[in-house]
């Protein structure tokens, strides 16, 4: 019979206009984040509240869209000062690669999702300043243990600076 | 009264900004009164350089690249990039992160799907079912976040393997999906396929036959409505399609109406392929043992997957260095949008919005 099928939709609206509503009202409710869901990425500190960052690179040079930017100097005795370890959210694209990339457990995918800013150039920040970066070592970087590294031993030096780097630097 | 052959022809562009044209679509028609005599497809304003981005990105940040090409299903992309990038290591890739990558591949197939759906009642003037449709893609992305951390650019499937497991938040979600969504498929297949309106839009409108879709490369739901039965999974088994049941949906005749029901039937095999990943899940590791930055020989392969729009492809050239040298993506729209310009001639205007919607295109794979 023609028509049939229009009144057959006309049943299925009729039987969804009785359900309740599956939206919340959003910046009064919000939904709660998977654990795995990826956003700004933020520093960790360790239990005394310095940051883990040991300036390996590793994740600067694991980012596709160089927006990681590592300024460090280090000191006569080999230990490192980290200046700025600049980070661009607003370009981005939260893929995660650096925290994988991290063998010190370091950084870490934030819940952080409300990110608008007034001003573009606050979009552009440091995760650390000025800091002292973490001594790397030898036997017992704790996190580093847990992430299966094939080789942990020395993981700052392992990927050496090698033409990679330099490559990522001239794009 | 003035015949139609007695009017002057009118070129219209119809889009790129344009609500109908699924994004960034141009199309230069000309008109003899509401019927098209010709078609011009203008491609390009989404162009990002994906292909040259390619290659100065390392092989495992290919992936985010390609989420960004066919957005509506990053998992195939990334797994097309991944195994092209296996192949070229020689790597096996554990069972688990196999079947996953199926798994993952699925539950992304009917989201896409649903999107198609959605859209192609729009384009037909059908504006209610574009929301019921959504409300099994929720369902969907929301375990694709919880599984990969991100609701469309994924980045879950990496060269060796995936990133993660399944979660149990995930599974307890796939099973409650999975329960409903015969029932579901079936009442969007009332809302829409059983629209007499609709019917009439899209019976014998659009005939792609086999000898056109093989000439222009279509693959996919596009050249099976034609009664091809190429299907990428079946024929050149990847991921765990092998060990997969599944039936590969064929029409007949190849109108709009054909591709519609192969549509709606590959989103109930894909329902029967989850089903059958979340019972099969072999135990293991998720990853193969592969170097952070991996350096393939060189050497160049091409890999394909089934993504919900065709055959995508990756051509992947290695010199040797930790970026490749070449990176070249077969988007299967590229050819459904080429067909266009074959099909839209003989018909109305209005029904061009549908044929555009019957083909299932995405501009950021065409244009890439």
């Amino acid at each position: 019979m023609w028509g049939k099928g229009i009144l057959t939709g006309m049943r299925i609206t009729m039987r969804n206009m009785l359900r309740g509503p599956i939206t919340v009202k959003y910046p009064y409710e919000k939904l709660a984040l998977p654990e795995r869901a990826r956003w700004a990425v933020a520093p960790k500190y360790d239990e005394d509240g310095a940051p883990k960052c040991t300036a390996c690179m590793a994740c600067v040079r694991a980012c596709p869209d160089h927006i990681l930017d590592l300024e460090v100097t280090t000191r006569e005795d080999k230990t490192k000062h980290i200046e700025h370890y600049s980070y661009e959210v607003g370009a981005c694209m939260m893929c995660g690669l650096c925290v994988e990339a991290c063998p010190f457990d370091a950084i870490e995918m934030s819940h952080d999702y409300e990110l608008a800013r007034m001003d573009p150039a606050e979009l552009t920040y440091d995760l650390l300043a000025d800091v002292d970066a973490a001594p790397v070592k030898r036997g017992h970087p704790a996190e580093a243990a847990k992430r299966t590294e094939p080789k942990s031993a020395e993981p700052a030096e392992a990927p050496a600076p090698d033409a990679t780097g330099e490559e990522a630097a001239d794009e | 009264m003035i015949g139609p052959r007695d009017t002057e022809h009118l070129v219209v562009n119809i889009g790129p900004q344009h609500p109908s044209t699924h994004g960034v679509l141009r199309l230069v028609a000309e008109l003899d009164g509401e019927e098209i005599v010709n078609v011009e497809v203008s491609a390009g304003y989404l162009h990002r350089g994906i292909e040259k981005l390619g290659e100065h990105r390392r092989y495992h940040q290919l992936g985010t690249l390609m989420d960004r090409g066919d957005y509506l299903s990053g998992i195939h992309g990334e797994l097309a990039a991944a195994l092209a990038t296996e192949q070229l290591l020689e790597v096996e890739v554990p069972p688990k992160a196999r079947w996953l990558r199926s798994l993952m591949g699925e539950v992304n197939r009917i989201a896409s799907h649903m999107i198609w759906y959605g859209t192609f009642g729009l384009d037909t003037g059908a504006m209610g079912q574009f929301l019921y449709a959504m409300r099994e893609r929720e369902t969907l992305l929301d375990v694709l976040e919880s599984v990969s951390g991100q609701r469309m650019m994924f980045n879950y499937v990496r060269p060796g393997g995936v990133i993660a497991d399944i979660t149990p938040d995930a599974e307890q979600k796939l099973r409650t999906f999975l329960r409903t969504i015969d029932t579901y498929i079936d009442e969007h297949h009332a809302l829409l396929g059983g629209n007499e309106i609709f019917q009439k839009r899209v019976r014998g409108v659009g005939v792609i036959n086999r000898e056109m879709g093989l000439s222009f490369g279509l693959t996919g739901a596009n050249l099976r409505c034609s009664g091809v039965p190429y299907d990428v999974r079946r024929d050149k088994p990847y991921a765990a399609y092998g060990e997969l049941e599944f039936d590969v949906p064929i029409g007949s005749v190849g109108d709009a109406w054909d591709r519609y029901l192969v549509r709606m039937e590959e989103m109930r095999q894909a329902a029967r392929m989850i089903r059958q990943c979340i019972e099969g899940l072999p135990e293991g590791d998720v990853m193969a043992k592969i170097p952070k930055v991996v350096r393939p020989p060189a050497g160049e392969v091409y890999a394909c997957v089934e993504s919900p729009r065709g055959e995508l492809g990756i051509h992947l050239v290695s010199d040797g260095s930790d970026t490749p040298y070449r990176f070249h993506y077969r988007a299967p729209s590229l050819f459904a949008v080429q067909v266009l310009e074959e099909i839209l001639p003989g018909t109305l205007l209005a029904d061009a919005i549908m044929l555009i919607g019957s083909v299932d295109i995405l501009i950021g794979e065409i244009d890439r």
